[in-house]
């Protein structure tokens, strides 16, 4: 016969050999290894305090014939602590989820039950096929005073423990963080990025259910950010900006009227437009000069290449003194 | 391309977009007030309250699937509700305490009329559709039965706590409402609108 037992840590576990009487003599073994006889009593193995590493199968054999006469798998755990809960409604107004977990591992299997009642009405939480520690809720009502009350509880072969949630409709609903944060800068403007978002896929109804979003942002040398809220449009531009620095960048989401603040959303970053000279700069910059020259001179696009008054000669030859110089050391290079 | 909007449909939109405000305004000042009253009235702000005979409740099942006309009805239904409910209150709170919280019968007053003004709004929404109002009832609903001056406290803590929710819920009515209807761009007829 095999079975499995389960015993708290810190127990003093007594097994019997099956039927075999007290003063037969067999030899138990732990996981195939033999059990030194200072284990046991009589026929009968004792372990003193048992803690985690003895979990394992054990098995009693008769002693001549080697026989097997018992045999069960020690399962050595501790009982459930009180479990954490959470609810939250990240798709309101469809439903609302709940998920748990445990704060301290028991080493041995759990077994969980969920129960939601709304005033007086027991309701469905169907579980989640993963995370399994979830299950989610269909709103049968709207805008209802009544106070959801949920209760978990978690068993398992060492006890048993439970926990309870009440709250109301609004005060569960907690969106999930903006999508597609997007920071760029705006050319010709030092000053300013230009940042976009979207709103979280899971929210269901963003027409009649708008949100409301808060932007953050700060240099990444400085550590104090600045907000910014914003109750419609999914952008904003920020005019603010020190001139070439790299900035860190994130939004969160609200439902405009009800529940909290969604977490922040994944950060980006992005620096302001600099007028640079374009040798310093971008590749994209370097590959479009033309592919013989090796100089890195170039004029930036707003450098002025001829004043009106530096032209020299007339009519289809007429060019400024500037540009004449520009083209003899071009020629120079290529002597 | 979408067809213009008519007067009315752009009349419509106007009228829900103040209407939404209001109710934002008139939920921000009821939320005040139920802080302050149940401080003031010596009240645990989570205590539950059983539903009071004559107060609207807020809650709706199917609420989506509702048509134009529906919202529109239930919220003066409900609003018009309250405005005799918050005179009862205002009533009370001066025969029970006279001067002596003349700030929290002020803030009742206030209330009043942003509810009052909410069930006139509502009015013309649905006069523009050319439904006419319902009558109110001449006389109103019978008085209730005398309540103790607990009864009394848990009551217009339950009232206050019902406002709250509606003020919640007619702003989502309205924003439905205030929907263009996707065939034409304009806004749908009540009838048909969700």
């Amino acid at each position: 016969d095999s079975h499995i037992q389960y015993e708290r840590v810190g127990a003093d576990v007594t097994m019997k050999c099956g039927s075999m009487d007290w003063d037969a003599a067999v030899t138990w073994t732990a996981n195939g290894t033999d059990i030194d006889e200072s284990h046991l009593n009589g026929s009968y193995l004792i372990l003193k305090n048992v803690d985690l590493s003895q979990s394992g199968q054990y098995s009693c054999y008769e002693g001549s014939s080697w026989h097997l006469k018992y045999q069960t798998y020690l399962k050595v755990g501790i009982p459930p602590k009180e479990p954490v809960l959470m609810c939250r409604s990240n798709n309101y107004p469809k439903g609302f989820y709940c998920s748990w977990h445990l704060p301290t591992p028991t080493y041995i299997p759990n077994f969980f039950n969920i129960s939601v009642i709304h005033g007086t009405k027991d309701m469905v939480c169907e579980k989640d096929a993963t995370p399994k520690n979830r299950c989610h809720i269909r709103y049968l009502q709207l805008f209802s005073t009544v106070k959801y009350k949920v209760t978990l509880t978690v068993t398992n072969a060492l006890g048993k423990n439970f926990t309870t949630l009440t709250f109301d409709e609004f005060a569960i609903v907690k969106p999930d963080p903006p999508e597609s944060v997007v920071a760029k800068p705006v050319p010709n403007n030092p000053r300013r990025l230009e940042v976009s978002w979207q709103n979280p896929s899971s929210w269901p109804d963003p027409e009649s259910f708008p949100l409301k979003f808060f932007l953050r942002y700060r240099p990444l040398i400085l550590d104090q950010w600045q907000h910014v809220e914003l109750s419609d449009g999914t952008s904003h531009t920020i005019t603010d900006a020190y001139a070439g620095k790299e900035y860190i960048i994130q939004v969160a989401a609200k439902d405009n009227d009800i529940g909290t603040w969604s977490d922040w959303s994944v950060a980006v970053h992005a620096t302001p437009w600099t007028e640079e000279p374009k040798h310093l700069t971008t590749e994209a910059q370097i590959t479009e000069t033309t592919s013989a020259s090796t100089s890195s001179f170039m004029a930036p696009p707003t450098t002025k290449i001829c004043d009106k008054g530096a032209v020299v000669g007339s009519g289809a030859m007429a060019v400024c003194w500037t540009a004449g110089l520009v083209v003899a050391a071009y020629s120079i290079l290529f002597i | 391309m979408a067809a213009a909007d008519s007067p009315s449909a752009a009349l419509r939109r106007d009228l829900c977009s103040r209407g939404i405000r209001l109710a934002g305004k008139m939920r921000a000042d009821v939320v005040d007030l139920l802080d302050a009253y149940v401080e003031q009235q010596g009240l645990d702000a989570s205590a539950s309250v059983e539903a009071v005979e004559g107060v609207p409740l807020a809650a709706v099942e199917r609420w989506d699937e509702q048509t134009g006309t529906q919202r529109l009805l239930e919220n003066l239904a409900a609003y018009r509700a309250f405005r005799a409910l918050l005179a009862q209150m205002l009533e009370e709170q001066r025969e029970q305490l006279g001067e002596a919280d003349a700030g929290l019968g002020r803030a009742l007053a206030a209330v009043l009329l942003q509810v009052s003004a909410f069930a006139y709004h509502l009015e013309e929404l649905l006069r523009l559709e050319s439904r006419g109002t319902p009558d109110e009832e001449e006389d109103g609903p019978p008085p209730p039965p005398r309540l103790s001056l607990f009864e009394q406290k848990l009551r217009g803590l339950g009232v206050l706590r019902e406002l709250a929710q509606w003020a919640v819920r007619s702003v989502r009515d309205l924003r439905q409402l205030a929907k263009p209807s996707p065939a034409t761009g304009a806004a749908p007829s009540l009838a048909e609108s969700p």
